[in-house]
């Protein structure tokens, strides 16, 4: 298991949300599916796929008929792969030939609190302007396009940070390494 | 024009089925009348229900499951509370079938 970064201000960010995808390797009949199983909802109208939910762990999937799933909401990697399963079993169990193939976390979003207040006009005003996109009248928080890894990052006044679009637990922890002393140069 | 045809599950309109098909099987009725006499229900029971009934109920619970599925909402709710000015009234289980009134007009 990855060792926890080493920080100097021993802050870690906490995973908020984890978006993963699977394939069921069959297609689906999503008009039997929404009218035998529990807490599901389709409108095919407006969106072409069953949106289901189980409480435990607590998340929500988007059921397609080509077979592929959606997970999110999960808080952990072992959750979503969990929650994916019970998806997958719950398609079992209605009578599909489902199977669990190529599950992916695409998505990892986490959210931490630096604890001081930051000068976001300053910092996009600097050489870290480049990745920085930052518009108080249209969103508060500055967008920070971190190359590498390649994440972003929305850095608010108050000190919250919230990092997105990260693949993996570490590119986050690799990623608040490296904005945290940024971060500690524009401090109020 | 289209009817829902959801109020033919309650008492009153299983009572309604089952008498007509007594009276199909026994030959004293056609089955295209039968149908007919249905659709009539359907839609005295949405007018009757737009028009004659005023009383407001509010519905407390715990929402145990939920289905949409074709147009049609399906809640079962637990421990629910049926709230009126007058009265209120505890249920165990519940279950609300729920159609969407824009399609009658389409």
């Amino acid at each position: 298991m990855a060792a926890r970064r080493n920080n100097p201000s021993g802050i870690v960010p906490t995973i908020q949300n984890i978006v993963s995808t699977v394939d069921l390797d069959c297609v689906l009949d999503l008009n039997h599916i929404a009218l035998h199983s529990r807490n599901s909802e389709f409108f095919p109208k407006r969106f072409s796929a069953v949106i289901m939910r189980i409480k435990d762990p607590k998340t929500t999937a988007l059921i397609f008929a080509s077979g592929k799933m959606v997970c999110t909401g999960a808080k952990t990697e072992a959750q979503s792969k969990l929650a994916a399963r019970k998806f997958a079993r719950i398609i079992q169990k209605l009578g599909f030939p489902a199977k669990f193939r190529d599950f992916r976390i695409q998505n990892i979003v986490a959210s931490c609190d630096v604890q001081f207040t930051i000068r976001l006009e300053k910092f996009a005003c600097t050489s870290h302007g480049a990745f920085s996109t930052y518009e108080p009248e249209l969103f508060p928080g500055l967008i920070y396009r971190m190359k590498q890894p390649k994440l972003v990052l929305l850095i608010f006044v108050s000190g919250n940070v919230v990092i997105a679009g990260a693949k993996k637990r570490d590119d986050f922890y690799t990623a608040f390494d490296n904005i945290y002393p940024v971060l500690a140069e524009f401090k109020k | 024009m289209a009817t829902f045809e959801l109020y033919r599950r309650s008492t009153i309109g299983m009572c309604l089925t089952e008498t007509l098909d007594e009276m199909v099987q026994s030959g004293t009725l056609s089955p295209e009348l039968a149908i007919q006499v249905l659709v009539q229900f359907d839609k005295s029971m949405t007018e009757a229900l737009e028009s004659q009934v005023k009383s407001k109920v509010s519905i407390k619970g715990h929402l145990h499951t939920y289905r949409f599925c074709d147009n049609v909402w399906t809640f079962i709710l637990t421990d629910a509370l049926f709230k009126n000015e007058d009265l209120q009234e505890n249920v165990g289980r519940v279950k609300i079938v729920a159609c969407d009134s824009k399609l009658l007009t389409q």
